[in-house]
């Protein structure tokens, strides 16, 4: 925890360089990740935001080796843990990573876990296989690890199958799970879109007190904004298979480095009833990652694309510290481009404030 | 879960008295009697003999009757053979018929799951071509036809190797059973191969072994402990129907391999109106693979949990 402050040898928790996925169907091959890097840090959460099919899902599936090849085809890239590969395979040292250095949770978890065995065995395996703990001794820390996610009567709940559960308890259940082994990484797939609002609340609170008690890395994959400013350290939005802007949660939402960042959050509803203001849908829909474009995949639909969009691909502009748009309003012969928009688009202004305070969250919080 | 099997069997009794009923009835509408064989016979003997089997009443008196005997376990005496009660032909004969059919469906279920879950596994690969092929030939070949085939193959070898492998035909020793149980099995386990692959297909791609494996669980036990448990259901579902179908087709081939099963003496009783031995034989049949139904469905909610509560 101290070490990470001025150490720069050290390599980081997490390392994706230049990851390039493809999926092989009869019209053609998709690419869904198209050149994709980033790192994450001990103890801090990364959010990757982005529509649905920009290729978030399947950067992480990859990353865990659960994207099925073939049909997908990894055309590129390296993911090191800690320094050492992880990509291509599921074993560091002969050890499977997958479940004791990163966990994961997903999306639904009404179907995420097996139906036929009971919520303590499946939450106990993780650590009957990576740590070889008995059976018993596997079941009564799971016990407490469903305590942990507070789960009420841990311990006949433990003995119950999922469909006993709720969405929210199957949720914290999936959560108990995946850091049984204490991961590093804790990697979730959309984990409240399935479930009420109420219920992401509980299990948003869940994941940031466990980060706070063991230092885990989350990388939190979402399209709710609101999620974002709640959870987030830093954040990656992607777009058409790329990361198109990547700096801090403030960075993001109030000095927007890319017109796609700025549609979304104009896209983002509000409650606030001052300001009485309708959604702005970002118009037109995503590019055929078929044969993506050459240009910047986002220009078609950008309301400020210049002639250089569509020809060539704009470079990531470092526009802050840790802080890039890729966009080429952010070059230097574009006179005053980038502030024109930001003068352009007041709604930018009101920033994570007004973003905190349109989540739903923010209310129900219990 | 009890009172679920209680009324279970209570339904099953009805079906029961269903099936005898409709046999009865059945039975009385085939032109003849079991008087009417061979042997030609005076007006006088006839009566006399119809007033002793009870044959001279109405039907419908003949069926209460029947139904009073059937209610004691009282199958009646064979018109056929002299002296033979029903009883103690299917006492002497059904575990014949029932050791072969058990094996059978031990078969069929053991290779249906197998084979079904290397096709899913190896899917679109050769191992998946060939076994299919086999499945579709399995499915549509009648069962006497591999009878035949397999008693042929067997004299080859036999007579090839010089010494006897497994025997022809016959009946008595565990040798004796292999050859018609693989055969009797062999549709059935056909079937559940197809089925064993589809429903092992859908469980791979289902979430939860998207999240086993998240969780870094070795391919074998994930197989083992989240795949076959879930793939097997929709094969245990039809474990019952399965049943039926090889204890009925046992008939044909016990035949073929001269094994002294009870599907013999139901073909001749058949063949020669012996009105209480096709009674006795269906009603026995019938109750007996209620009874496996039931005994699957019970079986059912032991692997899915969530057809215990319900």
């Amino acid at each position: 925890m101290t070490q990470n402050t001025s150490v720069t040898d050290e390599p980081p928790l997490l390392e994706v360089k230049d990851l390039k996925v493809e999926f092989d169907t009869y019209g053609g091959s998709v690419q869904a990740v198209r050149g994709v890097s980033f790192s994450v840090e001990e103890g801090k959460t990364l959010a990757i935001v982005g529509e649905s099919g920009c290729g978030k899902s399947v950067t992480v599936q990859t990353l865990m080796g659960l994207v099925p090849m073939p049909p997908g085809r990894l055309k590129s890239g390296t993911a090191t843990l800690r320094g050492r590969n992880i990509l291509g395979t599921s074993q560091i040292d002969g050890q499977d990573f997958r479940g004791s250095e990163i966990g994961m949770i997903f999306q639904d978890p009404m179907t995420s876990l097996n139906p036929t065995m009971t919520i303590g065995r499946q939450i106990a395996e993780p650590l009957e296989v990576h740590r070889g703990w008995s059976h018993k001794k596997a079941f009564s820390r799971a016990i407490e690890l469903l305590e942990m996610a507070r789960i009420p009567e841990a311990e006949q709940r433990a003995k119950q199958y999922p469909f006993e559960f709720s969405g929210g308890m199957l949720q914290r259940a999936m959560i108990a799970m995946a850091i049984a082994c204490e991961p590093a990484i804790l990697i979730a797939d959309e984990p409240t879109t399935a479930l009420d609002v109420t219920i992401q609340a509980q299990v948003l609170d869940l994941m940031g007190d466990l980060q706070q008690d063991h230092g885990t890395a989350i990388i939190l994959i979402t399209h709710d904004l609101g999620v974002v400013a709640r959870m987030a350290d830093e954040v990656a939005v992607m777009y058409a298979g790329q990361i198109v802007e990547r700096g801090s949660v403030d960075d993001i939402f109030y000095r927007s480095a890319h017109p796609y960042t700025v549609g979304l959050r104009a896209a983002m509803p509000s409650n606030d009833p001052s300001a009485r203001r309708s959604l702005i849908p970002i118009e037109g829909s995503p590019p055929d990652l078929f044969s993506p474009p050459t240009g910047c995949a986002y220009a078609a639909r950008c309301p400020y694309a210049m002639k250089i969009c569509s020809t060539s691909e704009p470079p990531p502009f470092v526009v802050g510290q840790d802080h890039f748009g890729k966009c080429w309003l952010h070059h230097e012969e574009v006179a005053g481009g980038w502030e024109k928009i930001l003068s352009g688009a007041p709604t930018l202004l009101t920033g994570a404030k007004m973003a905190r305070a349109s989540s739903p969250l923010a209310e129900n919080k219990s | 879960m009890l009172l679920y099997a209680l009324k279970r069997l209570i339904q099953g009794l009805i079906t029961v008295w269903f099936i005898a009923t409709a046999t009865f009835l059945a039975m009385h509408a085939v032109p003849g009697d079991p008087l009417s064989g061979a042997k030609a016979m005076t007006p006088e003997i006839r009566k006399n003999l119809e007033a002793k089997y009870g044959l001279d009443k109405p039907v419908s008196q003949q069926y209460l009757i029947y139904m009073g005997n059937l209610a004691h376990g009282d199958l009646g005496i064979s018109f056929t053979q002299k002296n033979r009660e029903v009883n103690d032909i299917i006492r002497e004969h059904f575990p014949v018929s029932a050791t072969l059919g058990i094996m059978a469906v031990v078969f069929a279920g053991l290779g249906g799951t197998l084979f079904g879950a290397l096709t899913a596994l190896y899917r679109n690969k050769w191992p998946d071509t060939v076994i299919m092929i086999a499945v579709i030939l399995g499915i549509s070949v009648p069962s006497f036809v591999f009878a035949a085939f397999a008693q042929l193959a067997m004299v080859k070898i036999n007579g090839a190797i010089g010494f006897s492998l497994l025997p022809v035909a016959g009946w008595g020793s565990v040798s004796h059973i292999i050859m018609p149980s693989l055969v009797l099995g062999l549709g059935t386990m056909a079937y559940l191969t197809r089925l064993m692959r589809s429903s092992m297909l859908e469980i791979i791609s289902s979430d939860y072994i998207r999240t086993a494996n998240a969780k870094g669980l070795p391919p074998t036990r994930i197989f083992m402990k989240h795949e076959m448990r879930n793939a097997v259901m929709p094969v245990v579902t039809v474990l019952g129907p399965a049943i039926a179908a090889i204890t009925t087709g046992s008939f044909v081939v016990e035949l073929v391999f001269a094994i002294p099963g009870l599907g013999r003496y139901f073909v001749q009783a058949v063949q020669q109106l012996d009105y209480t031995v096709i009674m006795g034989t269906t009603v026995f049949f019938g109750a007996f693979l209620v009874l496996m139904v039931i005994l699957v469905d019970l079986l059912y909610g032991f692997i899915d949990p969530r057809v215990r509560v319900s």
